[in-house]
């Protein structure tokens, strides 16, 4: 039976036992002692640390990275902010009328009602009581230095130096600089799941360069231990610490900084030709793609937003007409109008159904079908050829070139010169405008393409639309002859320390080398737009520094007939006219390419010429002042003798009217928001 | 043969029982463990009210191991009413069943804080590495039950042994979760060496032992696991990370001094110094509010709780119960030790719950059950 020969082995086991119990007595022995020496031999020792040097964990914010210009000027800095918050956990330790004094003393200094901090820590009651309750952003050096110096009667009151993203020229740039936020929780998702380590209340970049740069921006946070007392204050850092004496710290390592292509004088010159305008500027350099200068206006204060945006300053942004939140340089997209004409005549040219000399006529109207289209000049401009019809803008000059290529001729040099696509730009958002052709137009509306459509598309209405930094792309291409570059903001990025770690290269997105005749036509009317006395931008000429563009004015809204030269400054400001500009300079060896929207700013000639005017002298006279300073410049003109009689020829608008023809003209495809 | 419930080392009858034919103290129900067991949850429950009044994610949660606890009385209720022979037979069943609940584990399991240990039942979450323990043990008595190896375990007694052992272990290192495999190890240990290895044997295991320890410290170990080691040899080099909580937890229960500072007035754990205050560190926010006194007498507590556990395997007079009685009393030892060790610093930090103290479902079941057993196998010894 196995059960009772078990006996033996049982007893045998129970002989065993006592070296059980001893390996017992032995363990439970160990803890004893370790006890005894931990609570009785070193109590005292330990109940001090615990008593005065409470050692907690404390972040140390690392900077986020720095943004300067091209030439080194500090556009986007990290400078302190003081915050007035309490720790409840510590706070709830002091007596009732510690309280009391406390909240009479902070209501003093903040001067803000004790009711007001008492409904604050109220509303924080569901957080956990470690964690701080901000009362107060933003105090003034007065402030701290009062709350500082009462500190000791305050218990679980604490003065937080926080960093705050301050954009140094305040609402210049900021669409293309873009704003930080505290992470959201869907954020933080997002983030995370890409491996970054964010947490609740840290920043993060929502729009603009902050966002796009983020990973470079951003910098290591860091860590320190700080010995507190029983009341939260912060007594010793941990260096002069007895307990954790020798204990490294984890220091911060600031985020990367980036050198940036824009020039801030460009930008300011520019903002300050706006003025109250609304619209976007972009200028590029044609020999590279960088960006020289990108405004967008109206325009919002960052700064106001890093810390957290007040309700009412959003909801106001967001409800303003003129709309500052978005990026009219990239996010909105418009009919160019005649600044497209120069397309078609490249096209035209390219495709050799006209030469630089072919002439057709212009009698102010011409009938296609059983309908008239219209030219902006009541009276016609008589014979010309594609050098004069771009120097006056002349409609009919482009529907002749137009009925001879077809629409889809007009959209493969569209698309050539990099419209109707992303230019690249490293900056979201950014809509890709519109071609159409006809494989298009059966696709998106299942109808078949209509002639009269073609004509319009020629003067850049009908379904085209551009964005400002795709017209400033396209002016650039043509000025350097043919080269598309990809536009890029970031030149440089480099360590805090200012070790360069990256240089960014022009990029190359297409090449077309166009015929030197097409080139020399096509540039020749550009010139003649702002020097001829028949162009259209002649008021926005630059005696002794030509440069060439196209102006445009886009209807926005259909009109009468009779409205369509009526004036335009006596409408609603919703229904005036797109003012347009794109051009170059100087025209002869181009160094700078702009291009202008200005939203119903009316006529392109004094509604967008005027302000690329003022960033192209601006960029001349500053990097080439041996050519373009103001004293060469009289000197040369002087030294022209004769010199040229300025004309004074009326202005003539070359206002390309919505021909009703077009009765499915969709509605610009919804851009994105960015709310 | 094998066994079977009938068969009774002393010829008895049921008789026998009532008329106290044997020594008086065996006719009257063995209430030791329960009492014991008692007065250690009501010490940890009080324990736990001070711990989880602590404004975090703990707070209150003395309630839920409350209600634990009825749910662990009610089972200790039906353990007793079958007799321990019952487990012998199912020994193999609930070990395999405990088996593929850790396998589920891995594969439907919640995480928290990076590790894999839960499955949900309901709205409860159920810790199975929990319960390997004590299936472990079931199973190794059952094994070991009609073992006549003479002279010690050899090799070919380790091997099986060590495969149903190592299964676990491995599923509850793949969690991971090394304090439950650790202790694991540890009770097997401490079974095979009750038992007795072969001096020989022995020898090779520990060599082998030599060499595999620095080979599995770097393979098997996870970054963090080997950060804990390399801290608990020297705090100092991270006291802000990994050292952090030792450090802190070692001034909590030094700070305790002789007396305590008072229920509810540890300003370590009330202040959240004190990490996992209500789970592992549990033990830290008793001895830093109650002192040296307190602490004392808990580890009386304890030690009258190892005493009469370890009796109720001596005075087993079957070989199953005494190695199922002895296998969870190393259990509780192992867990003891290993716990209050971590929280003074004479051990390296593993997660390992201190029993009837730690905040913990699965860990409070897991210990009464232990207890039901035991006291089963205390008052069935001539009941069959």
């Amino acid at each position: 039976m196995a059960f009772l020969g078990q006996e033996e082995q049982i007893r045998e086991f129970q002989d065993r036992f006592k070296y059980i119990y001893t390996v017992v007595f032995i363990g439970l022995g160990m803890l004893l002692s370790r006890m005894v020496y931990l609570q009785v031999l070193k109590g005292d020792e330990m109940r001090q640390y615990s008593e005065e040097n409470r050692i907690k964990k404390v972040k140390i914010a690392s900077p986020r990275g720095m943004i300067f210009d091209r030439n080194r000027t500090l556009l986007i800095d990290n400078r302190p902010a003081f915050d007035l918050e309490i720790v409840p956990q510590y706070f709830k330790l002091a007596t009732a009328e510690e309280r009391a004094e406390t909240f009479k003393l902070l209501s003093k200094i903040l001067r803000m009602p004790a009711s007001d901090i008492q409904d604050v820590l109220n509303k924080a009651r569901m957080q956990p009581s470690f964690l701080p309750v901000k009362v107060k952003t933003d105090l003034s050096r007065d402030e701290v230095a009062e709350v500082e110096s009462w500190k000791i009667s305050m218990p679980g009151i604490q003065v937080e130096q926080e960093i705050k993203r301050t954009n140094i020229f305040g609402d210049v740039a900021s669409h293309l600089l873009g704003y930080i936020g505290e992470v959201s929780p869907s954020d933080l998702l997002q983030l995370n799941a890409k491996g970054q380590k964010y947490k609740l209340g840290d920043s993060v970049g929502k729009y603009g360069l902050e966002q796009r740069m983020e990973d470079v921006l951003r910098g290591q946070d860091g860590e320190k231990l700080v010995e507190v007392d029983a009341f939260g204050r912060i007594k010793l850092e941990h260096g002069r610490s007895r307990v954790f004496q020798g204990a490294a710290e984890k220091a911060a390592v600031p985020g990367k900084n980036l050198i940036l292509s824009i020039d801030q004088d460009l930008q300011m010159a520019a903002t300050q030709a706006f003025g109250d305008k609304v619209g976007g500027l972009v200028a590029i350099d044609p020999r590279s793609g960088e960006i020289l200068a990108m405004v967008s206006r109206p325009s919002f204060d960052p700064t106001s937003f890093s810390r957290g945006i007040p309700a009412q300053l959003w909801t106001q942004l967001l409800n303003n007409e003129h709309r500052p939140l978005r990026d009219k340089t990239i996010q909105d997209h418009y009919s160019p109008g005649s600044v497209f004409k120069i397309v078609t005549a490249i096209a035209g040219l390219e495709e050799g159904v006209i030469d630089a000399n072919t002439k057709f006529h212009c009698a102010g109207k011409m009938q296609v079908g059983n309908r008239p289209y219209h030219c902006h000049k009541k009276g016609g401009h008589g014979d010309l050829n594609v050098t004069s019809a771009i120097t006056e803008s002349c409609d009919i000059f482009f529907y002749r070139v137009a009925q001879k290529l077809g629409v889809d001729k007009i959209a493969k040099w569209a698309t050539y010169l990099g419209l109707g696509r992303r230019t690249g730009i490293s900056l979201a958002r950014e809509v890709p405008g519109l071609i159409p052709t006809e494989a298009w137009k059966k696709k998106r509306f299942g109808q078949e393409w209509n002639g009269g459509e073609t004509l319009s598309v020629a003067i850049g209405q009908s379904y085209v639309l551009t964005t400002a930094i795709q017209l400033a792309n396209l002016y650039a291409s043509i000025a350097n002859g043919g080269t598309v570059y990809r536009p890029f903001l970031v030149r440089e990025i480099e360590t805090y320390e200012g070790q360069v770690l990256k240089n960014f290269k022009p990029e190359i997105v297409e090449t077309h080398r166009l015929r030197p005749e097409t080139l020399a036509a096509v540039k020749q009317g550009l010139w003649g737009v702002v020097n001829s006395p028949h162009g259209t931008a002649i008021l926005s000429r630059l005696p002794g520094m030509d440069f060439a563009g196209k102006t445009g004015t886009v209807q926005v809204i259909r009109l009468a007939a009779d409205k369509i030269y009526g004036k335009c400054e006596n409408m609603k400001w919703r229904e005036r006219h797109n003012a347009m500009f794109a051009g170059y300079a100087p025209s002869n060896d181009p160094k700078i390419a702009v291009a202008v929207i200005g939203e119903h700013a009316c006529h392109g000639a004094s509604g967008a010429a005027p302000i690329a005017k003022a960033v192209i002298k601006t960029y001349l006279q500053k990097y080439y002042p041996e050519l373009y300073s103001d004293k060469v410049i009289a000197a040369r003109l002087k030294g022209e003798a004769a010199g040229l009689k300025l004309p004074k020829a009326p202005v003539q608008d070359d206002i390309t009217p919505d021909d009703g023809n077009d009765t499915t003209l969709p509605e610009p495809p919804a851009p994105n928001r960015e709310d | 043969m094998t066994h079977t419930a009938m068969e009774s080392p002393v010829p008895h009858d049921e008789s026998s029982l009532r008329v106290g034919l044997y020594d008086e103290e065996f006719k009257k129900f063995n209430w030791n463990l329960l009492l014991i067991q008692v007065v250690l949850f009501g010490i940890g429950l009080w324990n736990l009210m001070s711990a989880t009044a602590v404004e975090d994610k703990s707070q209150g949660l003395y309630r839920t191991q409350l209600l634990w606890f009825g749910v662990g009385t009610c089972l200790t209720a039906l353990i007793l009413l079958v007799h321990y022979s019952f487990f012998s037979r199912i020994a193999y069943v609930i070990y395999f069943m405990n088996l593929l609940l850790l396998a589920a584990v891995l594969v439907v399991g919640k995480e928290s804080l990076g590790a894999k240990r839960w499955i949900g039942v309901g709205g409860l979450r159920m810790q199975p590495s929990e319960f390997m323990k004590l299936s472990m043990v079931l199973c190794l008595a059952k094994y070991f039950e009609n073992d006549r190896t003479v002279g010690g375990l050899g090799v070919k007694e380790l091997i099986p042994a060590g495969l149903l052992v190592a299964i676990p272990s491995a599923l509850i290192m793949l969690q991971p979760d090394l304090g439950t495999a650790m202790i694991i190890l540890l009770v097997f240990g401490s079974m095979m060496m009750f038992l007795k290895i072969k001096p020989q044997v022995l020898i090779a295991i520990a060599i082998c032992g030599a060499i595999a320890l620095p080979t599995a410290y770097k393979v098997a170990l996870k970054p963090y696991q080997r950060q804990r080691i390399v801290t608990f040899l020297d705090p100092m080099t991270d006291p802000k990370g990994a050292g952090y909580n030792s450090i802190q937890s070692m001034i909590a229960v030094g700070s305790g001094k002789l007396f305590g500072k008072g229920y509810k007035k540890g300003t370590q754990s009330q202040l959240n110094f004190l990490p996992e205050h209500h789970t592992d560190f549990i033990f830290s926010v008793f001895s830093e509010e109650h002192g040296f006194v307190g602490c004392a007498v808990l580890l009386a507590m304890y030690m009258a709780f190892m005493i009469s556990g370890l009796a109720v395997a001596y005075q087993s007079h079957d070989k199953f119960g005494l190695l199922l009685a002895f296998g969870i009393m190393s259990i509780f030892f192992w867990h003891t030790f290993v716990n209050m060790g971590m929280v003074m610093g004479i051990l390296p930090i593993v997660g390992v719950p201190l029993p009837f103290l730690s905040y913990g479902g699965s860990s409070l079941l897991t210990s009464m059950l232990g207890v039901a057993i035991l006291t089963n196998i205390a008052n069935k010894k001539f009941m069959f």
